[in-house]
C-alpha cells in the first residue's frame, strides 16, 4: 500500500499506524503517551500529523498514533499548524511539569512561552498514562485513572495503599517526567504509599526487587525461583547453555 | 484496603445484589448503580466484592465509581440539597443560593456536614427551567428560590421528621 | 407524571400534570382533590400518564388541569377547585372562566392551551403525543398510528427501501452533530459482520436542555418503533437505550414500554410473524456529559469509564464490541416512524434545503413562554423567541441567546432574523447542539457566561487528552481573574490560541467544540471583556469583585420590595421613605438590582467606591 510520506513514497503494510510507518522510515514525531509495548492512546496529542486518504479532497489533522492505514493517503508530519498545536501543547503541559528538564527542552524547541505554573499540582505528571499500562501490563493494575476532567489524576483507590501493588516499580521506571515518588534505603522501598523489603542478589548483593514482586514471579513462572538479579541471572543462564552445548 | 468493620455486617446484602448480575465487565454500571441507590454511596467492601465478582482489578472499579457522577464514595447526608446549576437556574442567580447554603450549613457542593445531617450538591437541569432556580430536596422541588427563601426552607429540615423518605440519591 | 382519570361511559379525561414545575405547585393535592370527589362515580378509573416536563411554559401557571376530548385546560388549579371543575365542567359542560388562560395581549380567555400563540406556531412531529397520550399504555399510542410504520415495513418495504426512505427525507442526526441519519444507515448495512447494533443515545447531558426527557417520559413507544425499524434497515438484532441517570421516570416509562412491545409482537423473535427479529435493553448511564459522545457512551456500555476513542473509524464498521453500530438520538428515532409511515416527500417538505423536518427546542431563561416548542427549521431566531416565547421578559432588553449548549455558543440581536438550521448556526460561530435556547438579557454577564460552560465542562470532559483538559484548565483560570478584575487584555490573544489548538488537536467533539462558548462571546461581546479588563467594571452586575449596587433617590419610591427581598439585610428604608444600601453589608447577590420595578436599584464601579 502506498503512502506519500511528507512527499516521498513509502510502502506501508495495512492496518499499521502511521506513527509505526513514521518509526521505520525514521521520521521524528514527538509522542508522550506512545510506547512501542501498548501502542498509541491517542491522549497527548503530540503526534498530530496531517492526513489526505485517497478520495478525499482536503487534509484533516490526525494522532498519528491511532490513525491506522488502510488505503492509500498522503501524510505531512511538519507544517505550521502541527507545529502550532504542538506548541500549544508544550505550553499547556509544562505547567504541569515546570521542572521537569524533557519539557524544558521541547519548551524551547517550540518556542513555547511560558504560562503561570499550576501550584496545585507540582508532582509533574503529565498525565500520558503509560503508567497505567505498564501496571496492567505486570498483571496488577494497583494504579488507574482517578476521576475525571481537570481534576483527573493517577492514583491508587482511596489514595491508600493498594492490595494489588507488589512495588516492582514499573510504572516509575516508564514514567517520561519522573513524577512517581519513589524512595529507597535501609533495604525498604516506599512507593505509592506502601513499604516494601527490598531483596538482595544471591550472586552480587544488588538489592533488585521487592518481596512481593519475587513471590507474585514465582507465582506466574518460575522465573524468579533462584533470586537472581537481571544480570546476574542472565550471566547463569549463559554458563548453563555453554555448558550443555 | 482498610475496611469498616459495620460494612461486613452487611456482606450478604451487598452479595446478594451484585449476584443479580452476570460476572461479566458490562454488568458492572448496573451493579454499581443498584448499590448506590440501596446505600446512598459505594461501600469499600462492595467495590471490593464488585471487582471479584465481575473480575476487574478494584482500581478500575474504583477508577469507574470517581468518574461517574452518580456514584458517591462516602455516605451522603439525611437531606440532600440540590441546587439546579442548569444554565436557565444559572443565569437566574443559582449561585447566590449556593453560597447562601455554604454561609448557613458550613459545606460547599459536594460536602456533607460532620453530623450526617445535610449535603448539598448542584445538578444540571431538572426540567422545570420556567421555575428557575430550582431547587430539589429530598425529593421535594422548590421553585423561583431567592435567597431570603432559603432560611425557611432549611428550617423545614431542622433535624426534626419531616415525612423524610429515603429517596434522596 | 400527570395523572388521568377516565369516564369510560362519555370517554371524558381528566388530566392533571404532574410534572416537576406543577408539583411544585402542589398538582398531588389537586390530583388527590379529584380523585376523592370522584370516588363517587364506581366508573372511574385513574391512570398515571406524562405530559413534557416544562410542557406549556406554564409550568408557572400550575398546576393545569386537561380535559379531554373538550379540550379544555384549567391553570392554576388548586385542591378546592376540585368539587367545582367536576360538577360543573365535567358533568354539565360549563367552563370556569376563572381558571382559564388569559392572553395578556388579547386579554381574552382562551378554553385551550392549543389556542395560543405558543403553541399554534409549532410544527409537531417528535412531539407529536407528548401529553396526548398516556406513555403507560400501549394502547393509547395504538390509536395514534402506533406501530403502523413498522407494519408497513415489514410487509411492504425491504430494508433498503426503508434506508432509502430515511435518505430520501434528508434527516439529520438530532443529537447535535447533524449528520445524515439514512447514510450512517446505510454504511452499517453495508459494513461486513453478522452482529450489529443499534443504540438510542438518551444521555441528555446539555445542563439547560429537556427535550429527549419529556419524549423518553412522554412517548416512549415512538423511540421504540423507530430504533426497531433502524434494526429492520441496517440487520440489527440487539439495541440498547442509553438514559441519563437522573431520568427516573423515564427508565420507568421505557421500560413498560418495551414490556408491552414485547407481549404486542413489536420486539422478539419474529417480530409481527416476519423472519426478522430485534430486542432493546435500557442502560442507565452513570451521569457524566462525556458519555452523551458516541465513542465514549459505548465504553460505557461495555462497563468501562466514559472517554472517548478517536474515530478515524466510524462506529458504523467498528462500534459496541467492535461491530458494526449505528448510533442516533431520541429525537432522531422519534422521527423515524413519521417519515415511514407517511413517505419522505412530505417530511422533507418541512425545513430548509439542507435541514428538513423540524427541531425540538428547549426555549428557556428571560423569556415569557419557557418550554419545549418544535418548529420548522429555517424558522427565525426572532420568530422563535418573540412570536413563541412572548419575548424577553420583564420587557428588559434582549442581549443574546445560547445555542447548542456548552458545545454552542452566544447569538446577538443582530442575528435575531437568522433562520436557524444546522448550517446557519455553525457559521454563526455557534451549533445546534442538542437544542437549548437560552435568552439572556442586559442583567446576564456574557463573560460570566462564557465562564460557567467552561466551569461546567471542566467537570465533564473525560480528561484524557492534553488540548482539552489542559486548554480547559487554562481558559477558566483566565475566565476566573477577567471575572474578578485581575484580566489582562494579552489573555484575549492567549484565550484565541489555546482554542485554536482545542478546536484542532482535541480527540473529541467535546474538547473541540469546547471552545465555542468563548469563542462566540469574544467575536460578538468583545467590548464587555475589555469593559472588565481594563475598567474594573461588569456592565450586567453580575461579577462581584467588580459591581456594587446604589439606590438613586430619585427613582426611589419607598416600596419596600427591595428590603424584603434582600437576605443580607443590607437595605434600610421605611415605607415611602428612600432606601439605602449597606456597602459592608451587601452580598452582591443583585436581588435588588433584579426586583426594582422603577430602576432604582443602580450599578457602582466597584473601585470607584473604595476609593
Ligand atoms: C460531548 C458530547 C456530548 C454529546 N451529548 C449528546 C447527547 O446528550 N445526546 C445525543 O443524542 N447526542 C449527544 N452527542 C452527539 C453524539 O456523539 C452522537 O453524535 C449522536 O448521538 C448521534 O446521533 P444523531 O446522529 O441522531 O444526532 C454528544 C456529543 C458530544 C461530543
Ligand atoms: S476532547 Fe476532552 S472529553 Fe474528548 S477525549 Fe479529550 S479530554 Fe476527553
Ligand atoms: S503519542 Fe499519539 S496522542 Fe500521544
Ligand atoms: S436549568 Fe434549572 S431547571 Fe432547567
Amino acid at each position: 500500500m502506498k503512502i506519500k510520506l511528507n512527499g516521498k513514497e513509502r510502502e506501508a503494510m495495512p492496518g499499521e499506524s502511521i506513527l509505526e510507518l513514521c518509526k521505520r522510515e525514521n521520521v521524528p514525531i514527538p509522542t508522550f503517551c506512545y510506547h512501542q509495548a501498548f501502542g498509541g492512546q491517542g491522549a497527548c496529542r503530540m503526534c498530530m500529523v496531517e492526513v489526505r486518504e485517497e478520495g478525499q479532497k482536503e487534509a484533516r489533522l490526525a494522532a498519528a498514533c491511532t490513525y491506522l492505514l488502510n488505503r492509500e493517503a498522503e501524510v505531512i508530519t511538519e507544517s505550521d499548524r502541527i507545529q502550532r498545536i504542538r506548541r500549544t501543547i508544550v505550553m499547556l503541559l509544562k505547567r504541569r511539569a515546570a521542572g521537569d528538564p524533557i519539557l524544558k527542552e521541547l519548551a524551547d524547541a517550540y518556542a513555547a512561552p511560558d504560562l503561570e505554573a499550576v501550584v496545585t499540582e507540582p508532582e509533574n505528571c503529565i498525565l500520558c498514562g503509560l503508567c497505567i499500562h505498564a501496571c496492567e501490563e505486570m498483571g496488577k493494575s494497583a494504579i488507574w485513572s482517578m476521576f475525571r476532567g481537570i481534576d483527573k489524576r493517577i492514583a491508587t483507590p482511596y489514595d491508600e495503599a493498594s492490595d494489588d501493588c507488589i512495588g516492582c516499580a514499573a510504572c516509575a521506571r516508564i514514567c517520561p517526567t519522573h513524577a512517581i515518588s519513589m524512595e529507597e534505603k535501609d533495604s525498604k522501598r516506599i512507593i505509592w504509599n506502601k513499604s516494601f523489603e527490598l531483596v538482595a542478589c544471591r550472586r552480587c548483593g544488588k538489592e533488585y526487587a521487592t518481596r512481593e514482586e519475587i513471590e507474585y514471579l514465582k507465582e506466574r513462572s518460575d522465573y524468579g525461583q533462584e533470586n537472581l538479579c537481571e544480570s546476574c541471572r542472565k550471566k547463569t543462564l549463559a554458563i548453563t547453555v555453554k555448558n550443555y552445548i | 484496603m482498610q475496611i469498616d468493620v459495620n460494612e461486613y455486617k452487611h456482606e450478604n446484602e451487598y452479595k446478594e445484589l451484585i449476584e443479580n448480575y452476570a460476572g461479566k465487565p458490562e454488568s458492572l454500571l448496573a451493579i454499581m448503580q443498584d448499590i448506590q441507590k440501596q446505600y446512598n454511596y459505594l461501600p469499600r467492601l462492595a467495590i471490593s466484592l464488585i471487582s471479584r465478582h465481575v473480575g476487574i482489578p478494584v482500581s478500575r472499579v474504583y477508577a469507574m465509581a470517581s468518574f461517574y457522577k452518580a456514584f458517591s464514595l462516602t455516605p451522603k447526608g439525611r437531606f440532600v440539597f440540590r441546587v439546579c446549576d442548569g444554565t436557565a437556574c444559572h443565569i437566574k442567580n443559582s449561585e447566590t443560593l449556593l453560597d447562601q447554603l455554604q454561609k448557613s450549613l458550613g459545606i460547599k457542593p459536594g460536602e456533607t456536614t460532620t453530623d450526617g445531617m445535610y449535603s448539598v450538591e448542584t445538578v444540571n437541569c431538572l426540567g422545570a427551567c420556567a421555575l428557575a432556580p430550582v431547587m430539589v430536596v429530598n425529593g421535594k422541588v422548590y421553585g423561583k428560590v431567592s435567597p431570603g427563601d432559603l432560611e425557611g426552607i432549611i428550617k423545614e429540615y431542622g433535624g426534626q421528621n419531616h415525612g423524610y423518605d429515603n429517596q434522596g440519591s | 407524571m400527570d395523572m388521568i382519570i377516565k369516564a369510560h361511559d362519555d370517554r371524558q379525561t381528566i388530566l392533571v400534570c404532574c410534572g416537576t414545575g406543577c408539583t411544585a405547585n402542589g398538582a398531588r393535592d389537586v390530583f388527590n382533590a379529584l380523585q376523592s370527589k370522584l370516588k363517587d362515580h364506581p366508573d372511574i378509573e385513574v391512570l398515571p400518564v406524562v405530559k413534557a416536563t416544562g410542557c406549556n411554559g406554564w409550568c408557572e401557571k400550575g398546576p393545569l388541569v386537561r380535559i379531554i376530548p373538550r379540550d379544555i385546560t384549567y391553570c392554576s388549579v388548586k385542591a378546592q377547585d376540585a368539587d367545582e371543575i367536576v360538577d360543573k365542567t365535567l358533568l354539565e359542560g360549563i367552563l370556569i372562566k376563572r381558571l382559564l388562560y388569559r392572553d395578556p395581549v388579547s386579554k381574552e380567555h382562551l378554553a385551550s392551551h392549543h389556542l395560543t400563540d405558543f403553541y399554534r406556531k409549532q410544527h409537531k412531529i417528535a412531539l407529536r403525543n407528548i401529553g396526548e397520550i398516556d406513555p403507560a399504555q400501549i394502547s393509547d399510542y395504538l390509536e395514534r398510528e402506533g406501530y403502523q410504520a413498522l407494519k408497513k415495513a415489514l410487509q411492504k418495504m425491504d430494508s433498503q427501501e426503508v434506508i432509502d426512505t430515511v435518505k430520501a427525507a434528508g434527516l439529520r442526526g438530532r443529537g447535535g452533530g447533524g449528520f445524515p441519519a439514512g447514510n450512517k444507515w446505510q454504511a452499517c448495512r453495508n459494513a461486513s459482520g453478522q452482529e450489529k447494533y443499534i443504540i438510542c443515545n438518551g444521555d441528555e447531558g446539555d445542563p439547560g436542555a429537556f427535550m429527549d426527557r419529556s419524549i423518553m417520559e412522554g412517548d416512549p413507544h415512538t423511540v421504540i418503533e423507530g430504533m426497531i425499524l433502524g434494526a429492520y434497515a441496517v440487520g440489527a438484532s440487539h439495541g440498547y437505550i442509553y438514559v441519563r441517570d437522573e431520568y427516573d421516570l423515564a427508565v420507568q416509562n421505557l421500560g413498560q414500554a418495551i414490556k408491552d412491545a414485547h407481549s404486542h409482537g413489536y420486539l422478539g423473535n419474529r417480530i409481527m410473524d416476519s423472519d426478522f427479529s430485534f430486542d432493546i435493553e435500557l442502560v442507565r448511564g452513570g451521569g457524566a456529559f462525556v458519555c452523551g459522545e458516541e465513542t465514549a457512551l459505548m465504553a460505557s456500555i461495555e462497563g468501562r469509564t466514559g472517554e472517548p476513542r478517536d474515530k478515524y473509524v466510524y462506529p458504523t464498521e467498528k462500534g459496541l464490541w467492535g461491530k458494526p453500530t449505528v448510533i442516533n438520538n431520541v429525537e432522531t428515532w422519534a422521527n423515524i416512524p413519521v417519515i415511514i409511515l407517511h413517505g419522505a416527500e412530505a417530511f422533507a417538505a418541512v425545513g430548509t434545503e439542507n435541514s428538513k423536518g423540524t427541531k425540538v427546542f428547549s426555549l428557556v431563561g428571560k423569556v415569557v413562554n419557557t418550554g419545549l416548542v418544535e418548529v420548522p427549521m429555517g424558522t427565525t431566531l426572532r420568530e422563535i423567541i418573540y412570536e413563541i416565547g412572548g419575548g424577553v421578559l420583564k420587557k428588559r432588553s434582549f442581549k443574546a441567546v445560547q445555542t447548542g449548549g456548552p458545545s454552542g455558543g452566544c447569538i446577538p440581536a443582530s442575528l435575531l432574523d437568522l433562520p436557524v438550521d444546522f448550517d446557519s448556526l455553525t457559521e454563526a460561530g455557534s451549533m445546534m447542539g442538542s437544542g437549548g435556547l437560552i435568552v439572556m438579557d442586559d442583567h446576564t454577564c456574557m463573560v460570566e457566561v462564557a465562564r460557567y460552560y467552561v466551569n461546567f465542562l471542566a467537570g465533564e470532559s473525560c480528561g484524557k487528552c492534553t488540548p482539552c483538559r489542559e486548554g480547559i484548565r487554562a481558559l477558566l483560570e483566565i475566565l476566573t481573574d477577567i471575572c474578578n478584575g485581575q484580566g489582562r487584555m494579552e489573555d484575549l490573544q492567549l484565550m484565541e490560541d489555546i482554542c485554536l489548538t482545542m478546536q484542532e488537536a482535541s480527540l473529541c467533539a467535546l474538547g473541540r467544540t469546547a471552545p465555542n462558548p468563548v469563542l462566540s462571546t469574544l467575536r460578538y461581546f468583545r467590548d464587555e471583556y475589555i469593559e472588565h479588563i481594563k475598567n474594573h467594571y461588569c456592565p450586567a452586575g453580575v461579577c462581584r469583585e467588580l459591581t456594587t449596587f446604589y439606590i438613586d433617590p430619585e427613582k426611589c419610591t419607598g416600596c419596600t420590595l427591595c428590603v424584603k427581598q434582600c437576605s443580607a439585610d443590607a437595605i434600610k428604608g421605611e415605607k415611602k421613605q428612600v432606601h439605602t444600601i449597606n456597602e459592608s453589608e451587601c452580598i452582591r447577590c443583585g436581588e435588588c438590582y433584579r426586583v426594582c420595578a422603577f430602576d432604582a436599584v443602580q450599578l457602582g464601579r466597584r473601585d470607584h467606591h473604595e476609593n
